[in-house]
């Protein structure tokens, strides 16, 4: 595995693990931060961490690729609301659907991904932009919109489950 | 959300967004620890939101950002001396024989550890001294020649030359250098008429997303009507439309007041 070869100080590895996930890295982090230099700079904050604490990543906890998305989109967020990073940041276990097979079905499902999320009703895109994107609380949310806390939390949950059937069908 | 009952579905995807205040996170993830079926579903959505972040537009990463990247890995390695780790397989690890010796031999044997023990985080120890020393040596180096800068752009006794092709008198004319993404801003000015009393000249930051202008500074010519402003506070991750200069009473004000006496734009694609 790519990441044995990074722990074991392999710059070629390191060199290929930043081909292979340096332009997903970069897209989430640009898409949160909006400003290039910013998306770059947390860029090389993340692959310079894999770098030096390659074991963050804990193998059978879901697929690499899902795993950099997670924390450089937490990673951005901190960034954006000017928070202290989260200890725990990287510690967490994904499901196995993230484990794609091939570029070609994972290429598939992010479409798949992206035509739910373009479908779904105008608030419900807003509450995910304003949530995962702007990372901004519910109760945050809620007095931004004027909707009730209950009507943020429901509309989140109702586009995330959007997303879970459309992969599963 | 209580520790007995499930945390609703709601919240776990909150808290999965960090979207939860401290006091709600605390608690899910203390009964998430201990429930698997709150876990479970907690990775679910975590590989929901895992998709989402996944399908954001794709971009290239930007020029030259490998290379930094592999500088950086290269120079840490270098200063770690870092060296593939050996892996020593458990079956390789001889069994341990009983073996009975005096308390003299055990003290001996604790003395020769201990020593080798220091003698190793002592090297470990002096490795990250150098490299902190280094390090040190660099950020002041790169300090003296970024106050240098500073004190050439604004000490009084500097001076300020215009160029020009012709023997008339010399516009008015500034320059700016901004950098949105850190709100710095470096503006100088020559030229500029003598202003009466109660009055000062004020530079603007004309944001390119149409909002206000942005107030960057007062500011009076000295003798020969030179002035400038050295990163004046600014808000950060604001790109320029334009920039501009114009006389405000001595106070400043919140916004600039006609005419605009200096004006200039970006360069298209800058």
């Amino acid at each position: 595995m790519l990441l044995q070869r990074v722990s074991a100080n392999d710059q070629g590895a390191m060199a290929e693990f930043f081909d292979r996930y340096g332009g997903l890295v970069y897209s989430v982090a640009l898409r949160v931060l909006k400003d290039p230099g910013q998306a770059e700079d947390l860029m090389q904050e993340i692959f310079f961490q894999v770098w030096k604490k390659p074991e963050a990543f804990v193998q059978g906890r879901g697929s690499l690729g899902a795993w950099l998305a997670v924390v450089t989109r937490n990673r951005a967020v901190d960034v954006l609301r000017r928070r202290k990073p989260d200890d725990n940041v990287d510690d967490f276990v994904l499901a196995s659907k993230t484990n794609l097979a091939s570029e070609v079905e994972q290429n598939r499902m992010m479409e798949k991904v992206r035509q739910v999320l373009n479908g779904l009703p105008a608030e419900q895109q807003k509450s995910v932009e304003m949530a995962f994107f702007e990372g901004l609380t519910h109760a945050e949310i809620a007095a931004q919109t004027g909707d009730p806390l209950g009507t943020v939390k429901t509309r989140i949950r109702t586009a995330l489950m959007s997303v879970r059937k459309a992969v599963q069908a | 959300m209580s520790d007995r009952a499930h945390i609703p579905q709601e919240d776990l995807a909150l808290y999965a967004m960090h979207s939860l205040s401290a006091e709600e996170s605390a608690e899910v993830r203390a009964h998430v620890d201990d429930c698997a079926e709150c876990s479970a579903e907690l990775a679910e959505l975590l590989s929901d939101l895992a998709l989402v972040a996944m399908s954001v537009e794709q971009h290239p990463v930007p020029a030259g950002a490998r290379e930094r990247l592999m500088e950086k890995v290269a120079a840490d390695a270098a200063a770690e001396g870092r060296k593939p780790a050996t892996v020593t397989s458990i079956s390789d690890v001889p069994p341990p024989r009983r073996v009975y010796s005096s308390i003299q031999w055990a003290a001996v044997a604790a003395m020769i550890v201990f020593s080798f023990a220091l003698l190793l985080k002592n090297g470990s120890l002096n490795q990250e001294l150098h490299k902190q020393k280094l390090l040190a040596e660099h950020q002041a180096a790169e300090s003296a020649r970024a106050q240098q800068v500073l004190d050439v752009l604004t000490a009084k006794a500097s001076q300020h030359v215009l160029l020009t092709s012709g023997k008339a008198r010399p516009e008015p004319t500034g320059r700016a250098v901004y950098l949105a993404s850190s709100g710095s801003l470096i503006f100088q000015a020559n030229n500029l008429d003598p202003l009466p009393q109660g009055k000062t000249y004020e530079l603007w930051v004309i944001p390119a997303d149409g909002k206000a202008p942005i107030p960057a500074g007062l500011f009076r010519p000295n003798a020969v009507g030179s002035a400038s402003v050295i990163l004046p506070p600014l808000p950060t991750g604001v790109p320029a439309k334009a920039f501009g200069v114009t006389v405000e009473r001595a106070q400043g004000s919140d916004t600039p007041t006609a005419p605009i006496l200096l004006a200039g734009a970006p360069a298209p694609g800058e």
